[in-house]
């Protein structure tokens, strides 16, 4: 028996240009799965991440989370788009981590933390900021709470990044490259911090390039070339016995030694 | 300079002091409309509302392809037509509000487009609208960097304000001009009226440079 998929992904292109960046990925992710989307860069694995939550406008095809189209309301077989405040509404329910951060420059961490629960879920100014206080303490970050985002480490920024995100509650989240802006020793707090939200059950789609993570903490590895979905296999299996050539070719490529 | 006539520049300095306090009183209510009406317009300009921002794209084409001179004799003159009766002292204040809510707006919109996209892009993806957005992320960051072309708006509006000599208002410009019609003393007043525009506009240029200094 298998369960109602969380994410349903049907049939999505997105176009710039005449260049189809994804070109009609299919792809059902059920609740707790952590999928880790892998592939040489252009492949169109962010793309594909940013437009689940529609940050980018998918030219084709459509987006359910938990049933409900992220595009907009199913009437009489007919889809009448969303409007911009109903988009919004429907993003709260993906937390999504950049590459670059992208923290508030001008907000402390901790406001960083409070401003969606505070100004998006309508939370007092007294109750934002507990909650806000609770999700840095997670990532470990309580005693940076005051500080800006230029006064932090890039680890830190991320940090306080995902817990921005988690903040909001979502049922998803959304990782684009969380680790590829860091210095190497900064990469195994954040990768830290997102094994242990899988830990906990959060489902997550996870784009990266750090192989060993993907094989200890991925549930499903994706790989992706040329915006298609080539391969949908195991971690150990697709560590072990890539079946696509072009899955070998890039393992082969990358040459990052995967302990056994 | 033997010609040079000292005597009639502190006959006319109490004249000059009261037109310098017409040209700030015009001066601040100007560019406290005018800062108005450019936040607002810079506001709707990066909006995804497009009536607004077609209507305040034709504002902005309308202000920097005319001259200030042209925008005050119209509302001196139009805006009595329409049923609108203004004092002078009104009518200088709105044609100059006019003026720079039109390059305030252009200000205003360069300096919410100078914050980076992924600004944007992390604001909308814990849920807020386009407008939570503008309001609580990008125009909080851009404040400092509106500052510095903001001043330079203001220091073209004070000397702008001389244009208001031409309504009869009796601003500073016209204080001065007043005096020399009676005395034929140009040379040493208008010298006169060049240390008073300094002096006020320096108070201005160092009032910027703190205010930046605070946003820092």
């Amino acid at each position: 028996m298998r369960a109602e998929p969380l994410l349903s992904i049907r049939g999505l292109s997105k176009i710039f240009g005449e260049v189809p960046v994804v070109d009609r990925v299919d792809l059902a992710v059920t609740a707790g799965e952590i999928v880790i989307l892998v592939g040489p860069s252009g492949a169109g694995k962010s793309t594909l991440l940013r437009c689940v939550n529609r940050i980018e406008i998918p030219s084709e095809g459509e987006v359910l989370l938990d049933g409900t189209n992220m595009a907009g309301e199913l009437r009489n077989g007919k889809l009448i788009p969303d409007p911009p405040t109903a988009t919004a509404r429907k993003r709260r329910r993906i937390g999504m981590v950049f590459q670059r951060f992208n923290l508030f420059a001008h907000l402390t961490a901790l406001d960083n933390v409070a401003i969606g629960p505070r100004r998006v879920l309508g939370m007092n100014h007294v109750d934002a900021h507990a909650l806000a206080a609770e999700q840095l303490a997670r990532v470990r970050l309580s005693e940076h709470a005051m500080k800006r985002p230029a006064q932090l480490s890039g680890g830190q920024q991320q940090r306080v990044a995902i817990a921005r995100a988690m903040a909001m509650r979502p049922v998803l989240m959304l990782f684009d490259e969380p680790t590829s802006a860091l210095d190497p020793e900064l990469v195994g707090e954040v990768l830290e911090v997102i094994r242990a939200l899988a830990q906990d059950g959060m489902t997550m789609l996870v784009v990266t390039h750090e192989m060993q993570f993907a094989r200890e903490v991925g549930t499903r590895v994706l790989f992706m070339d040329s915006g298609r979905i080539l391969e949908d296999a195991a971690p150990i299996a697709f560590f072990a016995t890539p079946e696509h050539p072009r899955a070998r070719e890039f393992l082969r490529r990358i040459h990052t030694p995967v302990a056994a | 300079m033997p010609d040079f006539d000292w005597a009639v520049m502190w006959y006319a300095a109490p004249y000059m002091v009261q037109g310098a306090v017409v040209t700030l009183e015009i001066s601040i209510c100007a560019l406290a409309l005018g800062t108005l009406v450019g936040l607002v317009c810079g506001l709707l300009s990066v909006s995804d509302l497009a009536i607004p921002k077609a209507i305040v794209r034709g504002y902005v084409y309308f202000v920097r392809g005319t001259p200030a001179l042209v925008q005050i004799f119209l509302v001196y003159f139009a805006l009595p037509r329409i049923g609108f009766e203004l004092s002078a002292f009104s009518s200088g204040v709105v044609a100059l509000a006019f003026n720079s809510g039109g390059f305030i707006s252009e200000i205003v919109r360069a300096g919410l487009q100078s914050i980076d996209v992924g600004q944007t892009e992390a604001a909308l993806s814990i849920g807020m609208t386009n407008r939570q957005s503008i309001l609580f992320i990008l125009l909080p960051q851009s404040l400092r960097r509106i500052t510095p072309p903001l001043t330079n708006e203001v220091i073209t509006l004070v000397k702008s304000s001389s244009l208001l000599s031409v309504i009869s208002i009796t601003e500073l410009t016209r204080s001065a001009q007043v005096i020399i019609a009676e005395r034929f003393t140009p040379f040493e007043l208008y010298a006169e009226l060049a240390v008073y525009y300094l002096v006020i506009i320096s108070v201005l240029a160092w009032f910027s440079e703190y205010v930046e200094k605070k946003l820092a």
